[in-house]
């Protein structure tokens, strides 16, 4: 038996022999680049069909185990096996260290920057006013309003007489509004559509009129000729002053969080008395006037930023509209969309609304 | 208007801090803008609504505090006489305009600077001291609301006022040195011969007061305040006078403003108090106001006691004969011009009670609420053109004139047999800007502009909005129509991307508009070629629904390009959106899904370039094979390998039984007489 394995360990040998041209792979391995690596772990798969394939030295020991005598025919099986075993191991080992490493500089090749913009088209963008005039048609809407709106150009009588503006007051005269050359005057103001909704729905009502209105300002940080308003109205009975400051109240507050206040000023409208001014706390410093150590910039430091005009319908408006003042009271108020939008968004140039400037445009959402 | 704190404590007895005065001003209406110290005085800043002409003087605004801090006034008491011996010094000819006038004459009068005092009281609220009548005449009127107008007497023929309408072509030059003339409907103080005055506005320069002056005649008079407003406004005089006028100033107050004025006089000028007349032609009416005190509760929520209101209406000089029962009966004073119902009556309680005392309350709630019948389409609309990259344009409404005939407009906008088509405005504030636009277009346009200014080249914007023209029927309100526009240029945007993909074309418009229509749940349009005025030909369609003209689309020509300097193609499209929203919505109807499998065929035409898609496809359908369910659009190509009046057009046909799995002989049949059908009508020819 000594002889047959000798010829084993003779097998053996040459195996190590032959593997020792791979002994530097484990150490330098780190070091190779992909097509070396690839075409190591094409070598050892060839030297590992030569070494243990079926035409193999150690397959052709195998045969041997017949040869030895049965006594120690097992002794001799295992020792054969033990070297066979070495043998594949060995490559094995190496293959499979090879193939790890050949899997991680592939992946760490098709690595990518995840940090780099997303691929998707550019999304635009709603108007200013547009974002915020829907914003405040759902609150409303969801405190049982309908929305409303009508004409832009109006007669006089929509314009001012129905609102109990006279011949000669004021806020008629033609240095304000916009005549055209018919007589006929751009709206300038929404409640014109109070006249207008109040002749179609009758009382009760509760209706939210946003809308375009015109004004013979000359553009400047403040003021367009064009801008937009909301218009509020609740006619039914027993409506009171009370009503309308809870109302303004309550909105306000799901705009700019719970926490917000509102007053209201003694004020005066041709067509509300009586009548008032209303005001919302701050919603930058809370109503503290200070902003980070600073005077606040939408209230000025004063706390209070003031939005718009109220009151309790005129009777006058309500007979107007077929209306009974005996029977049924209401309260409006209204407020400039535009003057909202630039205290919202710190905007401190009105103009832009309406220079269509896509780097103005694309800041809101 | 400016007030001094210190003159106000002449007038009342208080011990209210310029902080307090401020804030229970403000409280009652009377908003005080900013406390400015002056010297050792203090001056309020105070926005006046237009209602309160009472409150432009010391004494208006003093009597506000009385009430609100429950303070007395004090009232100077006048020893003068109030003889006259020439019932002839004023005649009041056009007592409809003036209602009352009163004069005074002193004599001996030394005019020369006023003291220091009155110099500070009048700089304080920022008048200008002249002499010692003149700077007399202002503080009082500053003091107790009267203005008023000092002549030198000598200077007037007869030395007598006559109070009339102007004569045709009178003119007199004003006290700032400008010659006037005076229209029939205004209203001058004269002498015997010629004006001296306009009532009520502005003294004329040569009877005014001058160092030479020894004898003055001190007007204090009522205007009536309309015609003191449109005299104002037609000669563009606004003066401190005419603005007090216009308001109303209190007719009963006359004689004790003339009175103030002469004591200062002969104090400051050492004059002597001569004849006194006073002619009140035109009475004033007394004004009564009923007063249910629930109505008080019922407009304002405020629980206020009846005593509470009285005492409130009281001290701003209400007076009540009856107080109980109910209805009480306020006479209204004679310097408030704006009290005429119970309502105002309200107002003066509720105002002075605190409107911080009103309470916070939710109307009871009522049905449900509702948006615009077609707004939540629209916010669709919006919303799906902006998640396709456009950004939502508001332009004005008024446009300039230049763009009148550029556009084709949407069709029965505008009556071609008007005269005037289009609205017009009077004037402008924007220079040229008086047309009422009847399309979005030139909006859309200037904002691209506006975008290439900024190197802004790649630009989607829409915009919805209304147009405008004159009806056919003269006595109809001019049309309100609402449009949907668009307009696009450059090249594809990303998201953090500076370089932009392909460039946008005819059908990344159109695809726009498909888009608009999907968001509002309509059928697809259709487009017709046409020519459009404002559009390139070959690249221009008519858009139409239900065969019905609704709008255009295409690409801008190169003169309108060239007018705005735009040096890519810019695409437009203008729908009529308010008709295609009264439209009926698409329904969905489910089809069942097929058991059998379909068999699609591609195939190719070389067809000439004016044979259209919309042909082909109609040839097929035309055909009527129920078996062919399905014709749709491949690709398209033009250019190389193709002559000039060509192109190659690759549709899919796809054909499916619902019963059964169809043979290759079958398909094959019908295929061959589709094909054979589209070259014979329209000279198309197969390409393999
Ligand atoms: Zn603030």
């Amino acid at each position: 038996m000594s002889e047959q394995k000798q010829q084993v360990l003779e097998i053996k040998n040459i195996f190590e022999q032959e593997f020792s041209r791979f002994a530097d792979v484990r150490n330098t391995i780190n070091n190779l680049s992909l097509s070396v690596a690839e075409n190591l772990r094409h070598e050892i798969s060839e030297f590992k069909i030569k070494h243990t394939g079926k035409k193999s030295l150690i397959a052709e020991a195998k045969k041997l185990i017949g040869r030895v005598a049965p006594e120690e025919r097992g002794t001799f099986g295992q020792f054969v096996q033990s070297v066979e075993k070495e043998i594949v191991t060995a490559i094995d080992g190496l293959e499979e260290k090879l193939k790890t490493y050949i899997n991680e500089v592939k992946t760490a090749r098709e690595a990518i920057d995840v940090t780099l913009p997303a691929r998707r088209p550019r999304v635009g963008h709603l108007h200013p006013l547009t974002l915020l005039r829907q914003r405040i048609e759902d609150i409303f809407v969801s405190m049982g309003y309908a929305i409303e709106d009508d004409r832009e150009i109006e007669t006089d009588y929509y314009n001012f007489d129905a609102l109990n503006i006279p011949e000669g007051h004021p806020a008629r005269e033609s240095q304000d509004t916009f005549y055209t050359t018919t007589g006929l005057a751009l709206r300038s103001q929404t409640s014109t559509v109070q006249i207008r909704a109040m002749e179609r729905r009758g009382a009760p009502l509760r209706v939210i009129a946003p809308g375009r209105v015109f004004r013979r300002d000359t553009p400047d940080m403040t003021h367009v000729p064009m801008f937009h308003q909301i218009e509020g109205l609740c006619v039914d009975k027993g409506i009171t002053m009370a009503h309308l400051k809870g109302t303004v109240a309550e909105w306000l507050r799901r705009l700019f969080g719970k926490d917000t206040k509102i007053r209201m000023r003694p004020s005066y409208f041709p067509f509300t008395e009586p009548s008032a001014e209303f005001d919302f706390s701050c919603f930058k410093c809370d109503g503290t006037g200070t902003f980070e150590g600073e005077r606040c910039r939408p209230c000025k430091g004063s706390g209070w930023i003031e939005l718009g005009g109220c009151g309790m319908v005129h009777p006058n408006v309500l007979k107007n509209c077929n209306v009974d003042p005996e029977i049924y009271s209401g309260f409006a108020f209204g407020f400039g969309l535009e003057r909202m939008c630039a205290l919202m968004y710190a905007l401190d140039d009105i103009r832009y609304m309406f220079d269509n400037d896509v780097r103005f445009l694309e800041q809101f959402r | 208007m400016n007030i001094s704190y210190n003159w106000l404590k002449d007038l009342i007895e208080t011990d209210l801090t310029p902080q307090e005065i401020a804030e229970n001003l403000t409280k009652i209406g009377l908003a005080v803008e900013g406390i400015h110290p002056f010297a050792n005085d203090f001056v309020f800043d105070i926005d006046l609504t237009s209602n309160r002409g009472d409150c432009l003087s010391h004494w208006g605004v003093a009597r506000e505090i009385s009430a609100i801090a429950d303070c007395g006034l004090r009232i100077a008491d006048s020893n003068l006489e109030r003889n006259s011996a020439n019932p002839d010094l004023v005649t009041i000819q056009d007592a409809d305009l003036c209602h009352r006038f009163t004069a005074r004459i002193i004599k001996n009068v030394k005019i020369k600077p006023s003291p220091e005092w009155l110099v500070k009281r009048l700089e304080a609220i920022g008048q200008r001291a002249v002499n010692n009548v003149a700077d007399i005449t202002n503080y009082v009127m500053h003091e107790l609301g009267n203005p008023m107008h000092a002549f030198d007497l000598n200077k007037l023929a007869e030395k007598r006022i006559v109070v009339r309408r102007a004569r045709v072509g009178e003119k007199m030059q004003t006290l700032d040195e400008v010659e006037r003339s005076f229209s029939e409907d205004m209203l001058l103080i004269c002498d015997s011969e010629k004006p001296v005055a306009v009532g009520g506005v502005m003294g004329g320069l040569h009877s005014s007061i001058s160092d030479e002056t020894t004898d003055v005649l001190l007007e204090v008079a009522y205007f009536k305040r309309d015609s003191i407003r449109q005299t104002s406004r037609k000669l563009g005089l606004a003066t401190e006078a005419a603005y007090r006028f216009e308001r109303g100033v209190d007719i009963e107050n006359l004689i004790r403003a003339s009175n103030r004025a002469t004591e200062l006089i002969i104090e400051l000028a050492s004059g002597v108090a001569g004849d006194f007349v006073d002619i009140y032609p035109t009475k004033r009416e007394e004004i009564s106001v009923e007063l249910r005190y629930e109505k008080i509760k019922a407009l304002t929520g405020l629980d206020v006691s009846n005593e509470e209101a009285a005492r409130i209406l009281t001290k701003l000089g209400f007076k009540s004969a009856i107080r109980n029962p109910q209805p009480a009966i306020f006479t209204v004073p004679t310097w408030r011009h704006d009290i005429s119902i119970e309502q105002d009556l309200v107002e003066e309680v509720a105002r002075h009670v605190g409107y911080d005392k009103i309470g916070v309350e939710l109307p009871p709630s009522v049905g449900a609420g509702e948006y615009q019948p077609n707004e939540v389409r629209k916010f669709h609309l919006r919303q799906a053109l902006a998640n396709l990259g456009f950004d939502e344009a508001i332009s004005y409404s008024f446009i300039d004139t230049k763009n009148d005939d550029t556009f084709e407009l949407i069709p029965d906008l505008v009556d071609e047999e008007l005269e005037e088509k289009f609205v017009t405005l009077q004037d402008s504030i924007i220079e040229g800007a008086v047309r009422m636009r009847p399309s979005l277009l030139s909006g859309l346009l200037d904002a691209v502009r506006t975008n290439f200014n900024h190197q802004r080249k790649d630009v989607k914007l829409f915009e919805l909005g209304k147009v405008f023209a004159t009806a056919s029927n003269e006595m109809d309100l001019p049309k309100e129509q609402e449009l949907f526009g668009l307009v696009l240029t450059g090249g594809e945007t990303f998201e953090g991307k500076s370089m932009t993909g392909r460039e946008l074309d005819f059908f990344d418009t159109k695809g726009a508009l498909e888009v608009a229509m999907d968001a509002i749940n309509l059928p697809s349009l259709q487009y017709k070629p046409k020519e459009i005025k404002h559009l390139r030909k070959g690249q221009a369609a008519e858009i139409l629904f239900n065969g019905r003209t609704v709008g255009s689309i295409g690409r801008i020509n190169d003169e309108i390009s060239a007018t705005y300097k735009f040096r890519q193609p810019v695409y437009v499209a203008e729908i009529d959106l308010q008709t295609l929203l009264a439209e009926k919505e698409n329904a969905v109807f489910y089809k069942p899904l097929s058991k059998f499998p379909a068999v699609t065929r591609d195939v190719s035409f070389l067809v000439k370039r004016t044979t259209s898609y919309t042909e082909i496809i109609q040839t097929v359908q035309d055909q009527g094979f129920d078996l062919c369910k399905n014709v749709s659009f491949v690709d398209v190509y033009e250019g190389k390998g193709m002559a000039d009046d060509e192109r190659s057009v690759t549709i899919r046909l796809e054909y499916r039984s619902d019963e059964r799995t169809l043979i290759e002989a079958e398909v094959e049949e019908i295929h061959r007489q589709i094909l054979a059908e589209i070259e014979t009508k329209l000279g198309a020819k197969q390409r393999f």
